[in-house]
């Protein structure tokens, strides 16, 4: 299902004949504006095994990062 | 050249109109990107490239922070040259090609990673990614803290003026709404990071050594597995950290970069990462040289003893510049890593995030940057907290957070629909795939290695 999506990217950047001179937005690529990056992107879909994957790997980095905290009190106390 | 995501369906009333309401982050970014497009009409090409230059320079140099400086000293003063010297080529080699995937993002989507990864994959993910940074962050800016503490002791300064010197430097940095500024004035502070190459040269060290070590990874370092094992995780987390990925595609997208920018930005990643390990290797050399040292000198608070033993065996000089490097680093990391908190703060609660708003326009996003200054600095000048703990695990728990970081940096460069044909390739993956099963594998090994030793699972040693 092709979800609907906000541009991003790659718009050619204004000559300076197609705007005002001195219009600023003539530098700047549609997708660099404020009021588009205020706009959020589309949600990606992850897959089963990538999320399962993922929060593997998410659970793995708690454990170390206690361990790593654990042991960094542990050298405190001796 | 295959487009990114398709147009938005929705008709933009401002634009339908004709006309584009720009806010003061708009002009001013537009600003800045009118004198790249006029360098490059005119085919000025070095002062496009000094225009285009800065998010990659000061993620690698601003990476080449205290604790950073600190672990590559200490561990020349441990086992020389060796092994470690080409490691930390290596090291480097794999940040570059880390650092480029979020140039690229955050040139191609103009947008950071925190809130790519917020928007894309879900607030769990977000606040996940979020957390890791502002704990890694707040632990390494208190690291950050004491070396510049170290550095002013050389000085006869003490902790008062390295708490005042890091948050006045954060403020006045801030000061001017621009991000142009910003990062013209850390760039500046950032390229005394070579006084840390010019300690190393006037130390006199054996360069044939050096230059042998370079070819052979030798000799390799013997003693505790544990030790080992603790200076490669830092020399990785010395390397590649979380907050270089926050930090550079945020500031590449604040810069204002776009796809038309992404060789250039190639070239400020490269030559940042070139930089940073001629650096890096400065330090190791300079402490390198005292390996032969009676060592009781060297083993002070967080590497408090590296200036006084420089000096018992190189002379004054060379201490006092090692020292002055001992400040910039802390400095100039201060300034980067409070940027990744603010820009992150900003991203996650979905608020403006850029230097390019003035303070009253972008309110969190300065309070986040000052605010994680002042409680760092607050924390340094506590009577008897564990700095040198701190200090020295700091980078070890970047590298055991990195690996989630960049699982998402991966899977957002390789997004067809975010990055259209500037997606990665499948080399670049299988590279950054084995980066990731490496720094992983290395943080786990010595977490588990240090874990059953605390707990007395293990004998130790």
């Amino acid at each position: 299902m092709r979800r609907p999506a906000i541009h991003l990217a790659s718009t050619p950047i204004p000559r300076q004949g197609q705007r005002p001179v001195g219009d600023p937005a003539v530098f700047l690529e549609p997708g660099q504006l404020t009021a588009t990056t205020r706009r959020p992107v589309p949600r990606a879909q992850l897959g089963r095994r990538a999320t399962i994957a993922l929060w593997a790997l998410r659970v793995l980095v708690i454990i170390l990062s206690a361990m790593v905290i654990y042991t960094f009190f542990s050298q405190l106390g001796s | 050249m295959s487009p990114p995501l398709a147009p938005e369906p929705q008709p933009d009333p401002a634009r339908s109109a004709g006309t584009v309401l720009l806010t003061p982050e708009d002009w001013a970014r537009s600003h800045d990107r009118g004198r790249v497009h006029r360098a490059r009409g005119g085919g000025r090409r070095w002062l496009l490239f000094w225009l285009l230059a800065g998010p990659g320079i000061l993620a690698m140099l601003g990476e080449n922070d205290g604790p950073s400086m600190v672990s590559y000293t200490a561990t020349g003063a441990a086992y020389g040259v060796g092994f470690f010297l080409p490691f930390i080529l290596v090291t480097f080699a794999m940040a570059i090609l880390c650092q480029e995937m979020c140039m690229r993002v955050g040139a191609v989507t103009h947008r950071g990673y925190g809130e790519l990864v917020l928007q894309r994959y879900g607030p769990v993910w977000g606040w996940f990614a979020a957390g890791d940074l502002l704990f890694t962050n707040l632990v390494t800016l208190i690291a950050e803290f004491v070396v510049i503490r170290v550095g002013l002791a050389w000085f006869h300064l003490g902790s008062g003026v390295a708490a005042g010197l890091g948050v006045v430097l954060v403020a006045v940095t801030l000061s001017g709404g621009r991000y142009w500024r910003w990062e013209r004035i850390v760039l500046g502070l950032a390229i005394f990071n070579g006084l840390f190459l010019a300690a190393a040269i006037m130390a006199r060290p054996h360069w044939g050594q050096a230059a042998r070590s370079l070819v052979t990874f030798s000799p390799f370092p013997g003693g505790s597995l544990n030790t080992l094992l603790l200076l490669i995780a830092s020399t990785i987390g010395a390397t590649v950290t979380p907050w270089m990925v926050f930090f550079q595609q945020s500031a590449s997208a604040d810069k204002g970069l776009t796809h038309r920018d992404i060789r250039h930005g190639r070239l400020d990643t490269v030559i940042g990462g070139a930089l940073a390990a001629a650096f890096g290797c400065g330090a190791l050399i300079a402490g390198a040289t005292l390996a032969s040292h009676p060592g009781a000198g060297i083993q002070g608070q967080a590497g408090a003893g590296f200036p006084t033993a420089l000096a018992h065996t190189s002379g004054n000089a060379v201490a006092a510049v090692f020292a002055l490097g001992l400040i910039e680093s802390g400095a100039v990391a201060i300034l980067t890593i409070c940027a990744s908190t603010a820009y992150s703060a900003g991203e996650c609660a979905g608020v403006t995030h850029s230097f390019n708003n003035p303070p009253h326009k972008a309110g969190l996003f300065y309070a986040a940057n000052i605010t994680v200054a002042l409680i760092a600095a607050g924390i340094i000048l506590i009577p008897g907290a564990p700095l040198l703990s701190i200090a020295l695990n700091a980078n070890v728990l970047a590298t055991v957070l990195l690996p989630v970081t960049l699982v998402f940096m991966i899977l957002l460069a390789s997004d067809r629909q975010l990055m259209g044909s500037r997606v990665n390739t499948v080399w670049l993956n299988a590279a950054a795939a084995a980066i990731v099963t490496f720094v992983a594998g290395c943080g786990a090994a010595y977490g588990i290695d240090s874990f059953l030793q605390a707990a007395h699972l293990i004998p130790g040693g």
